[in-house]
């Protein structure tokens, strides 16, 4: 019989008859109801494992840890703090709307100071929206978010994720906004969408874009990267793939790959 | 007035409250409740304090005492 005890990547295995051995291990060793919580911890609620094994098992961890998030607790201190200055001038509204100086600290603390925390808060909300633990949260993106962990090299959403091709705090943003002018608006205004059919009109079964998928935004990275324009191919229909004639996924078919997402394979570090 | 500023700091301290539990727990829904509930209840704090404010000065004409001054009293040096 023997112990086996785990530090970080490797594994301690106490035998009494073969003695202490240090053992590293890979990914998949190491997926164990220990191993199972310590990966659950180390994805850190405002960081999608940018450092840490891919596994199906740490993209089910980062996906629980997904679901409810607590914002930075500068701001939360700063929201807290807030609503006591509020409360006091509650109380003390008598007194202090009495004299100049007081009314002064009533505007600052019941009109200035909210109004800018509130501000803070939401321009924060608003980028955290851009992230892909926000855009995982709705149960209805799990499986795309296992995408990105899939052991596909042709799938493009794995391609990039596993490759850091894309930031991967905001994988699902680089690639879904458009790169016009007001894509950043169109993607929030898209969000909005979203939310209203997750609680309102609920989700259609099967989940599809609202519009192809524009070659502009492959193109506003892939434009004058050598990959690219190394292959002939690019080359030769590059006029009709800046026209948009022909679509990127015309060739490139896998954009997630849902078949290896439902057959659990899934990419292991080693 | 003083009922006024009151009703501003009730609405300014529920949105921040709306605000600081969507905080805690933030998910596209507390998002959404934190823009369209907490920010407007600052707003409408905010809009009536200055209301308040306004109406106060407003009805004082210029020279009169302020509220926790005391009248002068007639008679007296």
């Amino acid at each position: 019989m023997s112990l086996h005890l785990y530090f970080g990547s490797h594994d301690v295995v106490v035998d009494p008859r073969r003695g202490l051995k240090l053992r590293k291990l890979c990914v998949r060793e190491r997926v164990t109801p220990r191993s199972r919580a310590r990966i659950a911890s180390a994805f850190a609620p405002h960081e999608i494992s940018a450092t840490k094994p891919l596994t199906s098992d740490g993209a089910e961890a980062s996906l629980r840890i997904l679901a409810a998030a607590v914002l930075p607790l500068s701001l939360v201190v700063a929201l807290g703090v807030g609503v006591v200055l509020v409360a006091m001038s509650l109380l003390g509204v008598r007194p202090l709307a009495a004299h100049a100086a007081g009314r002064i600290v009533l505007l600052v603390g019941l009109v200035a100071l909210p109004v800018l925390l509130s501000v803070g808060n939401l321009s924060y909300g608003v980028s955290e929206s851009s992230s892909t633990r926000f855009c995982l949260s709705c149960h209805e993106m799990e499986r795309f978010g296992r995408s990105l962990f899939v052991d596909d090299k042709q799938a493009l959403a794995a391609v990039h994720y596993q490759n850091r091709l894309v930031p991967r705090e905001s994988t699902c943003y680089t690639c879904h906004k458009d790169y016009a002018l007001f894509g950043d608006v169109k993607a929030k205004l898209n969000g909005l969408r979203h939310v209203w059919a997750h609680y309102v009109t609920g989700v259609p079964e099967q989940i599809k874009l609202y519009q192809p998928y524009p070659n502009s935004n492959c193109l506003h990275c892939h434009d004058d990267s050598r990959r690219f324009l190394d292959k002939e191919v690019h080359r030769a229909i590059s006029s009709q793939l800046y026209a948009g004639s022909v679509s990127c996924l015309s060739c490139h078919r896998i954009a997630h790959d849902m078949v290896k997402v439902d057959a659990h394979q899934f990419w292991q570090a080693r | 007035m003083i009922r006024s500023i009151q009703k501003a700091a009730v609405c300014t301290g529920l949105g921040l409250l709306v605000q600081l539990v969507a905080a805690l727990h933030w998910t596209p829904f507390t998002f959404i409740a934190s823009a369209v509930i907490g920010l407007p209840l600052i707003l409408v704090g905010g809009v009536l304090f200055l209301r308040a404010v306004w109406k106060s000065l407003k009805s004082k004409p210029p020279g009169q005492e302020r509220p926790g001054q005391e009248a002068p009293v007639q008679g007296r040096p």
